[in-house]
């Protein structure tokens, strides 16, 4: 046996704190049942530690385990603090969210860090059997969060929605996958990288190679597979629709660039294009649903589908050009764009989860005026919106700016288009979520409202916490993005390594 | 290979004796309008689909069919029927209304599948000779090795996905206590 424990440590911290707060849940009596998230968040700020031991002292050469299945590389490591410092912030979000109705807490807690844990699983994934059940590990625990509200029949709704087309797309990739494994005769990306270039003119193979990207586009709710996004993203619990949002979707990309530059780019004249069409279909349709929303949640649901087009383009990119550096930028925008959209739609979602808790109400109209009453809140929601909406200096803009950097590089007439469809859909954008902004600041207080008891309750300390690191981040790598950018390099230099 | 040919192989003959049953078997799970009736069709559809696999000489997968699916799933579901007092007898309203365009699809999807088929054998990688493993039945010392040494962290993955599931399950499905009843279970 070739384990590296100190390479698979945080995964052996996270799965300890998940059995611990299974033994806390049992043991702890009903009104201290919040420790078990106090123990959580301290499981996961210490799986952080060896990544930093990992990355200081690990060299450029990656720790690969389990005959090439398991790598531990700059691009994992990245990928890693990124799920970590996501899950880390939606368990903040959900203490007080969680603790104020009666909902089973320390079961709450075990799902969601079991989720972190298929993701922390699948960023080292490098083949089909660990990627797939890495996978299932980060989606299988959010059917049943989906659905955690058990009295709300929408939150039933979302639920079984997420469950069914989750296992339909489920089913989809893994015939995809079996007819990969059974064409190339390897499960690992490898050999199917090597394999795959003998068997170009293979229609089986190309059909094996779509049918696993319509798979992963389920779970990164690319148009026109995103049914079940809006209704399964309203009905659930709003610290599960961030995770959902931000956690379930960056586990579907990190699949997708794995599997895209390293699996398949022998047949790029496949992926390409069909990427090109769910990234235009879901920046379009995605923001132009999006504008016509009344609900926050609802509308930062479309949002997500029209941000993930985005995450989407870079591919686009890559696929039209042998160049390596060309391929590399794409694939580091891909990453970069994944990370920020984690920080501020976490954001944002923080936001929403206390402007429901004041107002009463996840309406926009409901909120109208909010600066009187919360400055604060009004100031951190307009950071968070104008960021997703991609203004300077707020971080948002520099996942735009090497967005547009990477499509526009290749000079191709196709990619030119789709630069211009994102150009058009980055401005819709920014009519919605400014809408926000101007209803918090300029709109008057909806009639019968008092400012005394709007005021009453304080936020608790956790999601200020939370709201506090993710607007840092924002306002920092908005200020400092070329810094941040050259250790994303790395991470693209290595999952593009050998195309 | 004229189909004569085909039909002087001995295994070929025991390849219909499953496949055909299991094809009736699995038309009539959906065409059945009696519940039990259809799972106990499912079972037979199971049991000639793990005969296949024993055709294969993989009969740890075979064996895998037979007890988990007929032994576990299947028992479940009548037990569940039987269990939930759900109406067991003939039903009118089984069929969805939109069974024709599902028949279409499912028609489509079999049309792709055999397409598939027949364009990938022949072609597939290292499988030009004869196939290797034929006559021998797959070690399940291999697969089992295999378990806990190449694919240790997807077995170990698939176990907490599995407490997950249950511990997750359980918690929804279960009655909620009132505000009251839990003070008195607070209180014991």
């Amino acid at each position: 046996m070739d384990l590296d424990y100190h390479a698979l440590a945080p995964e052996i911290v996270v799965a300890a704190t998940i059995l611990l707060v299974l033994g806390l849940d049992v043991a702890l009596p009903r009104r201290r049942k919040y420790w078990t998230a106090f123990a959580g968040v301290v499981g996961l700020t210490l799986a952080a530690v060896p990544l930093v031991t990992l990355a200081l002292g690990g060299g450029p050469g990656a720790r690969s385990m389990l005959g090439g299945g398991y790598v531990v590389d700059d691009f994992a490591l990245v990928l890693k603090a990124v799920f970590i410092a996501g899950g880390y912030l939606v368990l903040l979000m959900s203490v007080s969210y969680i603790e104020s109705d009666r909902y089973y807490q320390g079961e709450y807690y075990l799902l969601l860090l079991t989720s972190i844990l298929g993701s922390l699983i699948m960023a080292s994934s490098r083949d089909l059997i660990t990627v797939f059940v890495g996978l299932e590990l980060v989606t299988g625990p959010l059917f049943l969060l989906a659905g955690w509200r058990k009295g709300d029949a929408r939150s039933n709704e979302a639920s079984l929605k997420f469950f069914i087309l989750g296992v339909l797309s489920t089913a989809v990739l893994l015939y995809g996958m079996s007819f990969l494994y059974g064409l190339t005769g390897s499960v690992t990306f490898e050999g199917i990288r090597t394999a795959g270039a003998g068997l170009l003119d293979s229609g089986a193979f190309r059909l094996a190679v779509l049918f696993t990207l319509i798979g992963f586009g389920f779970k990164i709710t690319a148009v026109p597979f995103h049914f079940w996004a809006p209704d399964t993203y309203e009905g659930a619990p709003t610290p599960v629709t961030a995770y959902l949002s931000v956690g379930s979707k960056a586990a579907g990309f990190v699949g997708l660039l794995l599997l895209c530059y390293r699996a398949f780019p022998s047949v790029t004249e496949i992926w390409g294009p069909a990427l090109w069409v769910l990234a235009a279909l879901s920046m379009t349709l995605g923001n132009l649903t999006a504008l016509r929303q009344d609900n926050i949640v609802r509308m930062l649901a479309y949002s997500s589908i029209a941000q993930g087009g985005f995450i989407l383009v870079p591919f686009a990119a890559a696929a039209v050009t042998n160049d390596p550096l060309v391929i590399q930028e794409a694939a580091s925008a891909t990453i970069v764009y994944v990370i920020i959209y984690a920080f501020m739609n976490l954001g944002a979602f923080a936001v929403v989860i206390e402007g429901a808790r004041r107002t009463g109400t996840s309406m926009i109209d409901g909120w109208a005026g909010m600066w009187r009453y919360a400055p604060r809140l009004a100031v951190l929601g307009a950071v968070f919106f104008f960021s997703l909406a991609g203004i300077p200096p707020l971080a948002g803009w520099y996942a735009k700016f090497a967005m547009f950097l990477a499509i526009l590089r290749p000079g191709n007439p196709w990619t030119a288009a789709l630069a211009v469809i994102a150009a058009v859909n980055a401005v819709i954008a920014l009519v919605y979520y400014a809408r926000v902004g101007k209803t918090m600041w300029m709109d008057p207080l909806p009639d019968g409202a008092s400012d005394g008891e709007r005021t009453a309750r304080p936020m608790s300390g956790a999601l200020a916490l939370a709201l506090g690191i993710s607007v840092i981040f924002v306002i920092l790598a908005g200020v400092l993005p070329f810094q941040l950018a050259g250790v994303f390099a790395e991470a693209a230099k290595v999952v593009t390594a050998g195309i | 290979m004229t189909f004569s040919d085909w039909l002087a192989e001995p295994v070929n003959w025991a390849f219909l004796a499953l496949a055909l049953p299991m094809t009736v078997a699995a038309v009539r799970v959906v065409t059945s309008r009696n519940v039990v009736h259809a799972a106990l069709f499912l079972v037979l559809t199971l049991a000639a689909s793990a005969g296949l696999f024993i055709l294969l000489s993989a009969e740890f997968v075979a064996w895998v069919l037979v007890l988990v699916y007929i032994g576990a799933v299947i028992v479940l579901f009548l037990f569940g029927i039987m269990i939930t007092r759900a109406p067991i007898g003939r039903e009118t309203d089984l069929s969805h209304a939109g069974r024709w365009p599902a028949a279409l699809a499912s028609l489509a999807v079999l049309a792709l599948t055999l397409w598939l088929i027949t364009a990938v054998s022949g072609q597939v990688e290292g499988f030009d000779g004869p196939l290797p493993a034929v006559g021998v039945a797959t070690d399940s010392a291999i697969l089992g090795e295999g378990f806990i040494m190449r694919y240790l962290i997807p077995f170990e993955a698939v176990g907490f996905i599995l407490l997950a599931a249950l511990i997750g399950g359980i918690t929804l499905a279960r009655k909620d206590l009132t505000p009251a009843e839990e003070e008195e279970a607070e209180r014991v």
